[in-house]
């Protein structure tokens, strides 16, 4: 019965596997470009899941790291002409530094006043974006940022881009779920379920918010970097606190303790808005709605009401055999 | 640095003080009576500024009929949110998490109706007490902010009164303070929690009226409000409504104060530093009471 279930889930996994293979050739290049901001947009989202999920820590600051990322890669291809590595490079270590800096006297804040504090920092880097206008453009923004280059093969195009993308974002997958796995991801369900009992068995609840706060970072960082390099344009508008309520969206709306929950949630925030907008203006008011049904009809996310349907199925199957 | 110079800027900075105060009470006061973080509070201050404008300009009301249309708008809004969604998920023993998304995503509704309906453009409202200005110590002041800062202060004092004085408002405070106590002696405690609502709406709409002579009202001020607002409540305590109208005085003043030393540009990367600090150093809120653990 093991061995089957195996083969199925490898099956599973085949399947998944070519179909992720297959996609970007068979969509339109519109959705292809869909597909690679949901990549973004997963890696974006990890972190604030690993936050929400494991650590029960509101972020609303993930916009400030994006735009760290995405500025690091504007400034030093652009500006200073470096090689695009140096750009992701320099925007993990200001972000990482930031995030451990200002993690470290924030995170010792609990509940809504450490939301409240994500969101001011979200505030105060959305100004400082504007204001910094010899480093970032302010609106104006940077221009003509390169497509990145691998090895002499130019990922220009939505279907190319596609794939480095996704094998970044599978690879966080990965970093993230043996985060979790770990020794540390016991000691951060500990410290999300009970505080004291964890701190009691000597689990150091400082450092440890900090470090999947700097985790967080990091991915910010990374996904804002590739976004730069995808549109080649980075202005502030897209750096905004509104971006940071976005980058919540997707654990919440997925399910913030399943990894793969973050995909469906990132799959929702790129698409379900690019659907309605083809029944025109009137598709702000639509999503904001569908976030609301989520939100009340399922509370433990997508992913959530999708393992209840899949238990009720086998419990019917079950009293029928 | 004149004194006339610092004497206008301690006055702009306890109007628009006055108006994240009337916001951050309405906050408080519902996060009080329901444990809910209401992310849509500055959208009930866009909801009575527009219907406010709307009743005005297009059904011709007069000014004061048209004010206390706007307030009751977004009381019955905050009704609605309550009986509609917040009492469905209160049954079902949602997540503090939960309630607040389910406020983002009512903001982000009520914002994008409000662009779709009404359009991008800005309105504003004719200054309440006419056009004229009073001067003091060469500090030039508007008539309608000496009205707002009045205003402000009676809702602020009616507020204290209700809470301390009518059978409504002690109930509402038993309830929240200890819901089951509370049902056994007779206090319907979901009503109460849906009075706390119409009580956040008005608020929040009472603010939005307010401001709306000095700066225009359009679908982004919600959530420009609703941070401030935050802030304001949270420097009070956040379980304490009269100590979120210290909170935002306090907020205007650091506002407008840190624009005499520094740029204007700067003005939020100020005010939100200070709340970070504030909420750092004084765990407790300004005042110092009620507990700082949020969730």
């Amino acid at each position: 019965m093991a061995s089957l279930n195996l083969q199925r889930n490898l099956l599973w996994i085949a399947v998944a596997l070519a179909v992720w293979a297959a996609l970007p050739f068979l969509v339109p290049r519109n959705i292809a470009d869909l597909l690679v901001f949901t990549g973004i947009y997963t890696i974006a989202g990890l972190g604030i899941g690993l936050l929400l999920g494991h650590c029960g820590i509101v972020n609303l600051a993930q916009a400030t790291f994006y735009g760290l990322g995405a500025y690091a890669s504007a400034y030093c291809t652009v500006m200073m002409g470096w090689p695009s590595i140096t750009g992701f490079l320099v925007g993990a270590v200001i972000s990482m530094a930031l995030a451990y800096v200002i993690g470290r006297p924030i995170l010792r804040l609990t509940g809504y006043f450490l939301a409240l504090g994500t969101l001011a920092l979200s505030a105060i880097a959305s100004a400082l974006f504007f204001e910094w206008d010899w480093l970032t453009g302010g609106t104006l923004g940077i221009g003509g940022i390169p497509k990145l280059d691998l090895l002499g093969f130019v990922l220009d195009r939505p279907s190319r881009y596609y794939f480095f993308v996704w094998i970044v974002a599978f690879a966080c997958m990965w970093a993230a779920h043996n985060l979790v796995d770990s020794r540390s991801g016991l000691m951060l369900r500990a410290m999300r379920d009970s505080s004291t009992a964890a701190a009691a068995l000597s689990v150091d609840l400082q450092s440890l918010r900090t470090r999947v706060f700097v985790v967080c970072a990091l991915f910010g960082s990374l996904a804002g970097s590739l976004f730069a390099h995808h549109v080649s344009f980075v202005s502030t508008q897209s750096f905004t606190v509104d971006r940071s309520i976005t980058f919540l969206l997707i654990p919440v709306i997925g399910g913030a303790t399943s990894i793969p929950g973050i995909v469906v949630g990132a799959l929702f925030i790129t698409f379900l808005p690019e659907l309605l907008s083809k029944l025109g203006d009137v598709h702000q008011i639509l999503f904001g709605l569908a976030l609301v049904a989520v939100v009340v009809l399922m509370p433990d996310g997508l992913m959530g009401a999708w393992d209840r349907f899949r238990a009720r199925l086998v419990a019917r199957g079950g009293s029928d055999a | 640095m004149t004194l006339s110079l610092i004497l206008q800027a301690i006055f702009a900075g306890v109007t628009n003080g006055i108006v994240y105060a009337l916001v951050g009470m309405g906050l408080s006061a519902i996060f009080k009576g329901s444990r809910v973080i209401n992310a849509m509070q500055g959208e009930f201050a866009v909801i009575g500024a527009m219907t406010t404008v709307l009743l005005l300009t297009k059904s011709g009301w007069p000014y004061p009929a048209a004010i206390a249309g706007g307030a009751l708008a977004g009381a019955l809004v905050g009704a609605f949110i309550e009986v509609a969604f917040v009492r469905y998920m209160a049954l079902k023993n949602a997540s503090e998490d939960s309630f607040l998304l389910l406020t983002i995503g009512l903001a982000l509704t009520l914002s994008a109706s409000v662009l779709f309906f009404i359009g991008r453009d800005g309105h504003l409202l004719p200054p309440i007490g006419g056009e004229g200005v009073v001067l003091v110590l060469d500090a030039v002041i508007q008539l309608h902010a000496l009205w707002l800062v009045a205003i402000g202060i009676g809702a602020t004092l009616a507020l204290r009164a209700f809470f301390h004085r009518t059978t409504v408002g002690l109930s509402m405070m038993a309830a929240s303070i200890d819901a089951d106590g509370a049902a056994t002696t007779g206090i319907n405690v979901g009503r109460m929690r849906t009075y706390t609502f119409v009580l956040g709406g008005l608020l929040g709409a009472l603010g939005g009226i307010l401001v709306t002579p000095l700066i225009s009202v359009d679908y982004t001020l919600g959530l420009n409000l609703t941070l401030k607002g935050f802030a304001a409540a949270v420097l009070g305590g956040l379980t304490n409504p009269l100590g979120a109208a210290v909170g935002g005085v306090t907020l205007g003043l650091v506002e407008s104060l840190a624009i005499i030393g520094i740029s204007s540009s700067y003005k939020d990367v100020v005010a939100f530093s200070v709340l970070i600090v504030i909420m750092i150093l004084m765990p407790n809120g300004i005042l110092g009471r009620a507990g700082r653990r949020g969730g």
